[in-house]
């Protein structure tokens, strides 16, 4: 553990191994989606590739920047500026990565790309509702 | 003509899709202090659930963005 960082909380532990479980079911949905598209063409499977890992990798940033590096002080301030922050990071990076698929990727297949990130954001939303018993009541 | 309409096409996507985020979180950060205030005890709870509905809010506003900058990027 670095230097002015405390060890995790009981309930931040519990919303690392519930996305563990979500990272891990969209990982193989996305590889599943990706295989059955290369049964259609390899620039469908890459576009749909390409576009979870758009999904994929800025999630992760998020949950690390806002779960594992854990702050000395837990003010709601301090708890605020750290999960803004971690969101700025999230959003900034996606819109890099797209921007770079967009430019450097060519032949590029839109309806699989925006297609596998739709699926994956409607996965991880639908995984999260389900393991949350909180929000079953909703 | 067709590029103009296409870049404000692009421009409008984004714009509302941040809006949407920014309403959303907004709110979202609003209720998290106030709930810290009223019960300082349950900021580790709250942290938690704040940042699970956070990554439920701006699933929907990133969708739009990716779609403008692909308008903007792509087709233009």
């Amino acid at each position: 553990m670095r230097k002015g960082h405390r060890k995790p909380g009981v309930h931040t532990r519990i919303a690392l191994q519930q996305f563990r479980k979500v990272f891990l079911i969209q990982v193989v949905s996305l590889v599943i989606i990706a295989g059955v598209l290369l049964l259609h063409s390899l620039s469908a499977a890459w576009s749909s590739l390409c576009g979870g890992l758009i999904f994929l990798l800025p999630s992760y940033v998020f949950v690390y920047r806002a779960l594992v590096v854990q702050q000395t002080k837990s003010t709601p301030g301090a708890v605020i500026r750290q999960l803004y922050t971690s969101e700025i990071w999230k959003m900034g990076l996606s819109i890099a990565l797209f921007i770079a698929v967009f430019i450097l990727i060519q032949p590029l297949n839109p309806f699989s790309l925006f297609g596998t990130y739709i699926w994956l954001q409607l996965t991880g939303f639908i995984a999260q509702l389900r393991l949350n018993n909180s929000f079953l009541k909703l | 003509m067709e590029m103009a309409l296409l870049y404000i096409a692009g421009a409008l996507m984004m714009g509302l899709g941040a809006v949407g985020a920014a309403v959303g979180i907004g709110i979202l950060g609003g209720k998290f202090l106030e709930g810290a205030a009223r019960q300082p005890e349950l900021i580790p709870l709250l942290r938690t659930q704040f940042f699970i509905v956070m990554g439920l809010v701006d699933a929907v506003p990133m969708i739009g963005v990716g779609l403008g900058l692909y308008v903007l990027f792509a087709v233009a």
